[in-house]
Parts: structure tokens; C-alpha cells; sequence
């Protein structure tokens, strides 16, 4: 079995570099939406193996969960954010495409050894599963810090918080229950609040070019 | 009982949805946090007679002990006195057309929602739903600080929801892998509750024990505005409206830097020493003295002066805490009471000062004793105060700060510490004490309050930090000394 988990942890991986190498709003979300499916299949294998093993079914919950909100719901969402400020946005970046990768590649090499040398985290041998989607965190915290749309700012968020629930579910084999649900609830609020104050920025500033927000200093 | 902690804000919330008359949703306001202090006040009695409050309800979801009681009390009572300021300054802003009762509604439904939240991080016996408290306190407050909705409130909302979202999901990384170092320990039933890791702290893995502290410092930290996450600070504080502002220093910070302590006893008993901790901490705590003391010199809008001045009290209450011995931790709780009222003081009085001038900038106001002699009063008072002049709370505890400090043989970092205080004293005192005297401008500025009920309210405060700078009242100090014993063990 942890054969599969490997796989996917690798693909999850994979696909948050991929993000970063887009240069399209659109094609983020594209991204987005694959690496939440990948997700909810992991979720699926262990919440299956769960329901065998030991006839808990709150994993399959979560996974159901994870393809209503992330695959479906939160994508359309971002979709319909994007329709309504899409005439101002065009190619957002602002390093280049390679040098973008080289870094994300860094990063990954940096949590191996960083994870490598805690032993509580590895048994016998190292953890590659939490140091794949530990990446995906960094990752998405390097995807922020690199686009200038408040959209891009967004993507990266909701790829921390993918790279998050996936480092619970590979160390922890997932947080209890009740805390998963309010995570959720906390996620699809928080993804709301901003996609409200996109469209705001977008009204004020005519713009939705966070490097216009730069009134408040000292 | 100390559910009803939970439902009167839920309650709150719900009928400032369904009330659609200002005065209505006024007395609404005025009822439901008076009915959360009043619920409070017999809850921290019980906490004081008993121990433990705990209800068997929701797998023992409910716990409130000495010490949430103390951050617990601290926000149910600014909560009412900023209620009953808010109705001043939402009719006055209803008289000047900048809103109408839709968006009051808004504010009594967002105001509501983030105490709620609050009380909720404060009286739950699980870091999980701590941790989704927390983050409900950032998205609560997001229109509130954006409440103006105009660039520079918009900037600040933005900025603040980023960064203490991105913030929060490190500290959740933390909380993870403190669930980890304990998997083999806890039952799951019971996973991620206090008491239950708590007593268990010596048999979680200490290695990742460790690691996890370190997500959960510069998590949490960020939400309790530790340099150098602050950078949402200044502009939420100074953009949001002036109750808002109060809640946010006096309360929302405390709340955060809760949840780093509750942590950090376990993580200290886990290791048997504060060294690792401690050194953190302190680091942290200096750095944002440090900081605040160099912006606080340069400072040119008041409200923002202040956001740096939460920032260097915070530094102190880190700093305090870091050191980890009995009298240390017991001024740094002290500190934490008495910043907390301090400053929802001071920043309920730069909303009327921002009222009545219509500026931010300290370079705007002249002769603030004349127009607004009781505002005035009691923003030139509490700025004694929040630089650490007797006979105010913050002194007293200032001291035992740097007693503390002293005592362990801290002679540097003592030193450090009062060199920067001064330095902050000199910031404030060259930088706004320049706004009470002086002619008034050519202006017709008509003197007087615009918010009577308001100013009553600052004067309650004034009080409140004058008795408790004299002398400590018997039930505050027992309270304080067994928080103390909770956290040292």
C-alpha cells in the first residue's frame, strides 16, 4: 500500500511545480483542481483502508468532502472571480519560468535534509511522503510571494492548505474528525472573505495588482 | 453555565441579523455583552472555588481554568465598555451619512462573530478547534478592519486576512505535529486536548515536540504581532474603526498569545528546562521592543502609534513569559491585563479624537485639552500610562518585569530592556505630546464630546487602570497566581 502513497505524494508534488510554471490564471486553476483530486484519492485509499481495517468512515467522509469543495465547488468559484476582473489580467509573473522551477526544485532538496535530520519523523528510513508534501507547503508559500494578482495570492493559499491537509494524512494518518470539519468550514469562509475583497480591491483600485497596495508603510 | 459563554454571542449574532432598527440593535448590543460579563463573572468564580470548570458535553469540549478565565474576563469586560462606546460612535457616524443602519447591522453581526470566536479559543480543551477559534477571529474581523471600504481600509483588510491566514496554516503545520509526537501516547479519542497532553507532556517525542513549537511560535506569533510577522499590525489597527481597534489590541492579541503559552507549558514540561523556549521567546520578545521603539520614534499617525505600542507590550508579555520563572510569568500575565485595558482606552479615545478632527495625523491636532477635554483627559493620561508612568497598572507591572529579569541575573538584557522603554517613553512623549496644547487651528471646531457615553466609558477605564496600578485586588492576584502555577506546573 505505501507503494500507492508514495505515487501520489510524488504526483501532488509534481503538480504544485507545475502551478508554478503556468503563467495563466486559468491554468492555475486547472492545476488546482488536479492536485485536489489527486488529494481526495489519497484521502479515498486510506479512508477504504480504514473502513477494512478497522470500520471507521470518516476519512470517506473528508474525501467526500475534499471533491464537493476543492474539486468542484471552490474551483468554480475562483472561475467566477476570475470572469469578473478576467478583461485586466494578463500574464502574471515576475521572475522567469526556469529560474521559478530551479527554486521549487531547492526548496524540495532543503526540506529533504531538514526532514532528514529529525529522527522522530522517520523510522528506519526517511519519510519521503512528508517531505514531498512538506514541499508542497513551501511551495505554495513561494507561489504567493511570486505573482502579482491578488488571484495568484489566493491559489498559493489554497495550495498551503492543500500541502497541509496532506502532511497530516502522510504523518498523523489524519487529524481527528471534528477538527477536520471546522478546517473546512474555516477554509471555504477564508476563501470567500477574499474572493469578496477581490472583487472590491478590483473596484477601488481599478486594479487587482497587489503591488498598487502600497499606501500603508512605517 | 459556561456554555451559555457560548450562546449569547451565537444569540447576539443571530438578532443583529434579524433586527432592522438602530436603536433596537443598540439594546440588543447593550443587553447580550452585559449578559456575557455577568455569565463570565460567576464562570471565574466557579474557576476560583473549583479549579476547573468542565462540563461532560461534547467529549469534555468545554474547559476554562484559571488562566483562560483571566484572558476570558479581560475580554468580556473591554467587549461591553466597547459596546457601549460603539453606540456613540455608530450615531455619530450615522448623523455624518457615512453609514446607514445596514451597515450596522454589519458591525453588530461582525463585532458579535468575533467574540464569539474569541470566546470560543479561550474556553475549548482541544488545540484543533483552538486553532479554528483563531482563524474564525481573522476572517470574522476581515470586513470589520475593510469597514470603511475605501483604498486604505481595503489595503489593510487585504494585507491582514493574507497574512494571518498564511500565518495561521503554520501554526496548524505546528498543532499537526504536535498530534503526531503524541499518536502513540494519547488514545485518539482524546487526541489534541490540553489537560490530556498536558499530563502526558514527558512521554510525547521530544524532537518533534520541539519542531512543532517552532511552527507554532512563528504561527500564532504572527497573530499576536511578534516582529517581524507584524506587518499586518499597524495597518489593521490604524485603518479599522476605532471599537474595532480597541478589540483588536486589547483582546484579539491576548487571545493568540494564549494559545502560544498553553504550548509552551507543555513543550517546557516535555523538556524538562524553559532554555529552548525561553531563548526563543525572549528573542522574539526583544526584537518587537526593538522595532516598535525605532517606529514609535518616527511615527507620524497616532492610531498607528499606538499599533506599534501593542506591538512592543506584546514583546514584554513574550519576553516575560519566556523567562519562565514564577515572578516572571506571574508580570507577564499582570502585563497582559493591564496593556489590554490601556490601550482599548487609548484607541476608544483616538476615535473620538479622529471624530472630531477628521485626520490621523498627530501633526493635524492642536490644543486637544480645548476641544475635547475629556477624550483629551484621558488619551493624555493613558499615554502616561502606556509609557510606564506611576501611579498606572503598567508601571507596576513594568517592574516586576524587569525585577523578574533582574533576579535571574539577567544584568544585560535588564539593562536592554529599561534603555528601551525609555526610548519608547521619549517616542511617545516627543511625538504626540505636542497635540494637547497649542492654539487651535483657524478651524471651526465646535468643543465639546460628540459621544457622551462614550467618554463615560473611557472614564470607567481610567479608573480601572488607576486602582489596579495602586494596589491588586485579593481575588485578581489569587487568579493570576494560579494561572502562574498552571503554565510554570
Amino acid at each position: 500500500m505505501d507503494s500507492y502513497y508514495d505515487i501520489l505524494s510524488v504526483l501532488i508534488l509534481l503538480s504544485s511545480i507545475i502551478l508554478v510554471s503556468h503563467k495563466r490564471i486559468k491554468s492555475y486553476i486547472k492545476t488546482f483542481r488536479i492536485q485536489s483530486a489527486l488529494i481526495a484519492l489519497t484521502a479515498g485509499i486510506m479512508g477504504w483502508n480504514s473502513l477494512m481495517e478497522e470500520g471507521r468512515f470518516d476519512v470517506l467522509v473528508v474525501c467526500g468532502i475534499i471533491v464537493l469543495l476543492k474539486v468542484i465547488y471552490i474551483p468554480r468559484l475562483l472561475h467566477k472571480t476570475y470572469g469578473s476582473v478576467e478583461y485586466k489580467v494578463e500574464k502574471d509573473f515576475f521572475l522567469n519560468i526556469p529560474l521559478l522551477i530551479l527554486i521549487c526544485c531547492g526548496l524540495v532538496v532543503f526540506v529533504y535534509f531538514c526532514v532528514s535530520n529529525i529522527s522522530g519523523l522517520n523510522e528506519d528510513h526517511i519519510n519521503l511522503q512528508v517531505v514531498n508534501s512538506f514541499s508542497v507547503i513551501l511551495i505554495g508559500l513561494f507561489f504567493m510571494i511570486s505573482r502579482k494578482w491578488a488571484l495568484g495570492q489566493m491559489i498559493g493559499f489554497l495550495v498551503i492548505e492543500n500541502g497541509i491537509f496532506v502532511t497530516a494524512m502522510f504523518s498523523t494518518h489524519g487529524m481527528p474528525f471534528i477538527v477536520d470539519i471546522g478546517i473546512f468550514i474555516d477554509m471555504i469562509t477564508a476563501i470567500l472573505i477574499m474572493g469578496i475583497m477581490v472583487m472590491q480591491i478590483n473596484k477601488q483600485f481599478d486594479s487587482i495588482n497587489i503591488n498598487k497596495l502600497k499606501n500603508l508603510k512605517g | 453555565m459556561g456554555l451559555m459563554l457560548w450562546l449569547v454571542p451565537l444569540v447576539a449574532v443571530l438578532l443583529s441579523i434579524l433586527i432592522k432598527e438602530t436603536k433596537a440593535l443598540h439594546v440588543m448590543n447593550v443587553v447580550c455583552s452585559f449578559a456575557l460579563v455577568v455569565i463570565a463573572g460567576f464562570a471565574t468564580k466557579s474557576v476560583m472555588v473549583s479549579g476547573i470548570l468542565q462540563y461532560n458535553l461534547f467529549g469534555m469540549l468545554f474547559y476554562l481554568d484559571a488562566l483562560s478565565a483571566i484572558i476570558l474576563d479581560i475580554v468580556v469586560i473591554i467587549g461591553f465598555l466597547v459596546s457601549i462606546y460603539s453606540i456613540g460612535y455608530l450615531n455619530e457616524e450615522l448623523r455624518r451619512g457615512e453609514v446607514n443602519t445596514k451597515r450596522i447591522q454589519l458591525f453588530y453581526t461582525l463585532m458579535y462573530s468575533f467574540l464569539f470566536t474569541m470566546v470560543l479559543s479561550l474556553t475549548v480543551n482541544n488545540i484543533g478547534i483552538l486553532w479554528i477559534a483563531i482563524e474564525g477571529t481573522t476572517l470574522a474581523s476581515t470586513f470589520l478592519v475593510g469597514y470603511h471600504n475605501n483604498k486604505h481600509s481595503l489595503e489593510a483588510a487585504w494585507k491582514y486576512v493574507i497574512i494571518c491566514s498564511v500565518g495561521i496554516a503554520i501554526a496548524l503545520v505546528g498543532i499537526i505535529f504536535l498530534h503526531l509526537s503524541s499518536v502513540t501516547v494519547i488514545d485518539s479519542s482524546h487526541a489534541l486536548r490540553w489537560d490530556i497532553l498536558y499530563d502526558h507532556a514527558k512521554e510525547l517525542n521530544g524532537q518533534i515536540v520541539r519542531l512543532s513549537f517552532l511552527f507554532i511560535i512563528i504561527g500564532f506569533g504572527t497573530k499576536a504581532g511578534l516582529v517581524p510577522m507584524h506587518t499586518w499590525l499597524p495597518d489593521a489597527h490604524s485603518q479599522a474603526p476605532s471599537p474595532i481597534s480597541a478589540l483588536l489590541s486589547g483582546v484579539l492579541l491576548n487571545s493568540a498569545l494564549y494559545a502560544v503559552i498553553r504550548v509552551l507549558s507543555i513543550v517546557n514540561k516535555n523538556l524538562g528546562d524553559s532554555q529552548f523556549t525561553g531563548n526563543i521567546l525572549v528573542g522574539f520578545g526583544l526584537l518587537s521592543i526593538t522595532t516598535a521603539a525605532i517606529f514609535i520614534l518616527t511615527q507620524k499617525d497616532y492610531k498607528r502609534l499606538l499599533a506599534y505600542s501593542s506591538i512592543e507590550h506584546m514583546g514584554i508579555i513574550a519576553l516575560s513569559i519566556g523567562l519562565f520563572t514564577p515572578l516572571s510569568i506571574f508580570a507577564g500575565l499582570f502585563h497582559m491585563i493591564n496593556h489590554s485595558f490601556t490601550k482599548a482606552m487609548l484607541f476608544l479615545a483616538s476615535g473620538n479624537i479622529l471624530q472630531k478632527y477628521e485626520t490621523r495625523k498627530i501633526s493635524g491636532i492642536r490644543g486637544l485639552l480645548k476641544v475635547l477635554p475629556i477624550s483629551g483627559f484621558a488619551f493624555l493620561l493613558g499615554l502616561f500610562a502606556i509609557s510606564g508612568t506611576p501611579p498606572f497598572s503598567i508601571f507596576a507591572s513594568e517592574v516586576s518585569v524587569f525585577l523578574s529579569v533582574f533576579a535571574e541575573g539577567h544584568l544585560v538584557l535588564g539593562s536592554l530592556f529599561i534603555l528601551l522603554l525609555a526610548l519608547v517613553f521619549v517616542g511617545i512623549a516627543v511625538t504626540l505630546f505636542r497635540i494637547f496644547y497649542g492654539e487651535e487651528d483657524s478651524e471651526e471646531r465646535k468643543p465639546g464630546e460628540t459621544n457622551p457615553a462614550g467618554a463615560a466609558v473611557l472614564i470607567v477605564f481610567l479608573i480601572i487602570i488607576s486602582i489596579t496600578g495602586l494596589f491588586m485586588p485579593d481575588a485578581m492576584k489569587e487568579l493570576i497566581t494560579s494561572a502562574q502555577r498552571i503554565i510554570g506546573g
